[in-house]
């Protein structure tokens, strides 16, 4: 079942005109209440640090870019970190799902009741819980503070939701095309990469850039099993700049609106397939 | 089970008593240096300003000793923590490695990863004598050494000169002089004192130096160890409540808790707060060239001691910072050549001078010349002290550590009473034992 | 839905290439979930597991030793005045975005569905769901400035609007931290839950409202009669997911107060962490993560038996 976005058609208005006007005038204050605190940090980037103290609500006295410069500066190491550890981390976590998933709808299993328990009762465990003890075994593993120990995690933690995801889209999908393959003698391998991945391809971009989402934003992992600055991604690497050049608000406002952007562009470059995702794992 | 709790808790004492269980590496002074392999040295000096400090002095080791590697793993205030207990747990701590007074470097003492000074750096030792004893006694453990000085750290309370001048104000010698000079200063426009206590360790730092003023040293020190603590003194309610006076009086009151300590400094560097209570090493970044305040109109005094108070008003509070030597370490004696390199006063002198800034503890390490004059007084400050009592949080057991931070916070806000806050320490103190 | 679950029942690759009855077949057949077991058992589920073994010992990381103390850390932890007003914010946290996040996020859909411009109804979605796209350290870290007396721009719109004397530290103040917390985690989290509204709304036949309408039920009536029961399934599951969300809070609180003043701001996870972490007591954090586990994993239950229910009544 794909989503269809299409609309019923509303050929007469729902709320009565009497309404209508509160009712735009709620939207727009919500509209205002979200946006102006982001607009206050962008602005906020502009401005010099006493202005920030003097005149917090006050347009920027001049649009120098130095605060930007700076707060670029800063962030660059640990975007690079962000970057590599959502990337690798989408790469793996996408495929394995895939694979797993395709295993889960089209072949046989010893056992598959179990296996899919197994892996999608993975979802309901916390992070939080495993927190400790895998300080010891990143240890042991000599990957503690590393940027192997961030990929393999969110691929673990994410893995089980991003099966589900794709399972749930592949169980729906019609099995004529795979039969047909099979009849002409291609291998379960073939089938996966030649019929059911290229089908499967919306469902593929939701999870990628629900995991972007993931990676990009997350801090419990981060935090607790990063401390070198080379390591660190975004998340951490802002509250650590925070710390170091703290006087410098204006830096940090540059800073905080920097790593926001990406991710900003990202979710209305992809809103169709990221509300697809976002229902599907929710909605089902 | 609740035996072997028992068994836990004596086997933690005794160590912590010296009868260690693993044996502890006693350095030998007249072991032979071998100028060959590789050291690997933890420093704290991760930030941008400080991080040529330690590459430049192992270049220049390196190129004296040919056959020696210096491997660098240059960490900064937070992160340091956070990497030593990693490297502890996978039992790959460098030779050597930094570490606080206190607490933390009792940690590696009860687990019998320092070297044993005392031969090479204890009393009488040739060594020994070139660095400030009050640095070098600060890493006493049960009677041992186990660090090795690089730098002094105190607090002082810096303030504006222009806002003194226009309030018409003089420097305070009494807590009761601080008190009314804020009254005065207030009056004038300014935030008498500017504070951020939303990280805890600020208010607990005025009430570590006002402890020092109103309990005895050896009342405190008896109560630092959990196993004699017991936190009657009526010294401690005293400091207590004249952290309140000053809190009331001087600052924005309870508000400080919402208020980061970043947020303070600046603004004394904007020139809205005449004053601000801040480490040393921190002279150089609240008035530069670049901020309202410029370094000349900055000033620096104590603490002001309250009038007649039972503890020692000469004590200052202010700690050490400074390195030790693992006993995983393969090569000892090199390890403690290098150090005693890092030592030389020509070392400490740049140490000392911008851009790092930070106070040597070497004895002649620090040249008036090319340091910042408030640096320069502050060492010279720090050397009359009768007594350097360690920061609370980190001479404390951590869960005493833990108590005070958040107790002082709750009191700030005034949601305990000091009386209760003190009764949060005894206890925490006791279960500690 | 049912469909689905008859075909996971089913479900089997054509033709069966591998009868199990095979050894070597069976096993050659787990290559496609050999990886994601081994990842998910390995990083999951052991550490998990393993978490509860050291929840019964007293770990010291500098000595290396472990003591058994058994059940020892959970005593404490019923005693621990600071997991009592832990708990207490967690579920603060969970009751005021059940609150926000399902009943007022579905009002809001619910007026953004009854808009008559597609084009308004995609703006305003997407205008609302902006902050939860974005990363909780820097709303968290934009919240906090928002929050701060001399730089926040709340207590100078406050005074603006006549309520000035109403105006605090917000985050300095025992009373008030976590709510100051819990208020920004709305502000970023309702758009989301709007949006997954909107879209079930969406798949609601319009026949139904048009009969309504029929009948001369107005908007609130329809909303009532229609959407409301319509997107109950959609309620149940938010409800649940917002629960388990709410007592897994990390990183907006560590961020925002690490849990002070005076632990008045403390929850579950920057407890843990606190223990953990700062204290150096390995022990006792493994306990608080098992009272996590013991949560997440009644709201899990919860959620296996709202879905298992819903797919009986469809």
């Amino acid at each position: 079942m794909t989503m269809t976005m299409a609309l019923p058609s509303r050929s007469r208005p729902f709320w009565p005109a009497m309404l209508r006007g509160m009712l735009w005038a709620f939207l727009f204050a919500m509209g205002v209440l979200v946006l102006y605190p982001l607009l206050w940090m962008a602005l906020g980037g502009f401005k010099s640090n006493s202005q920030i103290f003097s005149d917090p609500f006050a347009l920027p006295a001049s649009w120098s870019l130095e605060n930007y410069l700076a707060g670029w500066r800063a962030t660059r190491g640990y975007m690079l970190s962000s970057l590599l550890v959502t990337l690798v981390s989408t790469l793996t976590t996408v495929m394995i799902s895939a694979w797993t998933a395709f295993g889960l709808t089209r072949t046989a299993i010893p056992g598959k009741p179990l296996v899919v328990g197994f892996i999608l009762g993975g979802m309901m465990l916390s992070p939080t819980v495993a927190l400790v003890p895998l300080v010891r075994m990143l240890q042991d593993l000599g990957i503690y503070d590393s940027h192997a120990a961030l990929i393999l995690l969110y691929t673990a933690f994410r893995v089980p939701f991003t099966t589900f995801l794709i399972r749930a889209y592949m169980l729906d999908l019609p099995r004529d095309l795979d039969e047909a393959a099979m009849m002409d003698g291609a291998s379960p391998g073939q089938i996966f990469r030649k019929v059911i991945l290229p089908l499967c391809q919306p469902i593929l971009i939701s999870c990628v850039v629900l995991h972007i989402l993931f990676a990009w934003n997350e801090y419990l992992f981060a935090m607790i099993f990063t401390n070198s600055p080379g390591v660190q991604t975004l998340p951490v690497g802002l509250t650590s700049m925070m710390s170091k050049q703290g006087t410098n608000f204006a830096a940090v406002f540059a800073a905080m609106t920097i790593s926001a952007l990406p991710i900003v562009i990202i979710f209305f470059l992809t809103q169709r397939y990221f509300i697809r995702g976002l229902t599907q794992g929710i909605g089902k | 089970m609740k035996r072997s709790l028992m068994a836990a808790i004596l086997a933690m004492t005794t160590t912590l008593a010296g009868s260690a269980m693993a044996q502890t590496l006693v350095a030998d002074p007249a072991a032979e240096v071998k100028h060959e392999g590789t050291l690997k040295v933890m420093t704290k000096f991760g930030m941008q300003r400080l991080a040529p400090y330690f590459t430049d002095l192992a270049k220049a080791y390196e190129a004296a000793h040919p056959g020696v590697t210096i491997e660098l793993i240059q960490e900064d205030d937070d992160s340091v923590k956070g990497k030593t207990k990693t490297l502890v747990a996978s039992n790959a701590m460098p030779d050597i490695f930094f570490s606080w007074t206190g607490t933390w470097g009792g940690n590696f003492v009860r687990g019998s990863r320092a070297v044993d000074l005392t031969p090479v750096i204890g009393p009488g030792t040739e060594w020994g004598g070139k660095l400030a004893s009050a640095a070098v006694d600060a890493f006493v453990y049960d009677g041992k050494n186990y660090g090795i000085p690089l730098y002094l750290d105190a607090k002082f309370m810096g303030y504006s000169k222009p806002a003194f001048a226009k309030a018409g104000v003089e420097v305070p010698t009494d807590l009761d002089g601080l008190l009314t000079a804020c009254d005065k200063l207030r009056a004038a426009g300014y935030t008498p004192i500017s504070i951020g206590n939303k990280e805890p360790w600020v208010g607990v730092h005025y009430v570590g130096q006002l402890l020092a003023y109103n309990v005895p040293r050896e009342v405190l020190e008896k109560d630092f160890n959990p196993a004699t603590a017991t936190y009657d003194d009526p010294g401690y309610v005293a400091a207590l409540e004249q952290f309140g006076q000053i809190a009331k009086r001087c600052t924005v009151g309870a508000a400080m808790n919402g208020i980061s300590y970043q947020t303070a400094i600046q603004e004394l560097s904007d020139g809205k707060a005449a004053m601000y209570y801040q480490e040393i090493i921190e002279f150089d970044s609240a008035a530069s060239a670049t901020t309202a305040l410029k370094p000349e109109e900055f000033g620096f005094f104590r603490l002001p001691a309250p009038s007649g108070a039972k503890g020692d008003p000469e004590a200052l509070e202010g700690a050490p910072e400074g390195y030790m030597i693992s006993t995983a370490s393969g090569n000892v004696p090199l390890a403690l050549d290098f150090m005693r390199f890092v030592t030389s006063p020509e070392n400490g002198k740049i140490l000392s001078s911008p851009p790092y800034g930070q106070p040597s503890a070497v004895i002649g390490g620090a040249d008036p010349v090319t340091m910042n004059p408030a640096v320069v007084g502050g060492l010279e400050d720090i050397a009359r002290a009768s007594y350097l009592i360690q920061w609370l949080d980190t001479v404390n057991h951590p869960k005493v550590a833990a108590a005070w931070l958040a107790g002082i916070q709750a009191y700030a806000g005034g949601d305990m009473s000091a009386e209760d806050v003190v009764a949060s320490v005894r206890a925490a103190a006791e279960a500690a034992k | 839905m049912a469909q689905s679950a008859t075909r996971i029942r089913t479900g089997r690759a054509p033709g069966a290439p591998h009868p199990i009855g095979q050894p070597l077949a069976a096993l050659w057949s787990m290559r496609w979930v050999a990886v994601a077991l081994g990842i998910v058992g390995w990083f999951v589920y052991y550490p998990i597991l393993n978490n509860f073994l050291v929840s019964t010992t007293q770990q010291d990381i500098f000595t290396g030793e472990v003591t058994q103390v058994g059940l020892e850390n959970y005593r404490r932890l019923a005693s621990d005045p600071v997991v009592a007003t832990a708990m207490w914010n967690n579920t603060a946290y969970a009751l005021l975005s059940i609150l926000f996040q399902v009943f007022g996020a579905f009002w809001l859909a619910a007026i953004i569905e009854g808009l008559q411009s597609d084009r308004w109804r995609a703006i305003w979605r997407a205008v609302y769901f902006i902050p939860s796209a974005i990363s909780t350290t820097v709303t968290g870290l934009l919240f906090y400035f928002i929050y701060q007396p001399q730089i926040g721009i709340l207590d100078g719109l406050m005074t603006g609007m006549g309520l000035g004397h109403l105006s605090r530290v917000w985050l300095g103040d025992s009373t008030t931290a976590i709510y100051a917390i819990i208020a920004m985690s709305q502000w970023q989290g309702f758009g989301y839950s709007t949006l997954l509204f909107s879209v079930a709304i969406q798949k609601i036949p319009q026949e139904l409202f048009d009969a309504a309408r029929m009948d001369g039920a107005g908007p609130l009536r329809q909303i009532w009669a229609i959407t409301l029961p319509m997107t109950r399934e959609m309620t149940g599951m938010m409800i649940i997911v917002t629960v388990t969300g709410a007592f897994q809070v990390f990183n907006e609180v560590m961020v925002m107060t690490a849990g002070g003043p005076n632990n008045s701001s403390q929850v579950l996870g920057t407890w843990l962490f606190e223990q953990g972490f700062n204290q150096n007591d390995m022990g006792y954090a493994a306990a608080i993560g098992s009272l996590v586990f013991g949560v997440t994993m009644l709201c899990g239950v919860a959620q296996l038996w709202y879905t298992r229910r819903r797919r009986v009544e469809a």
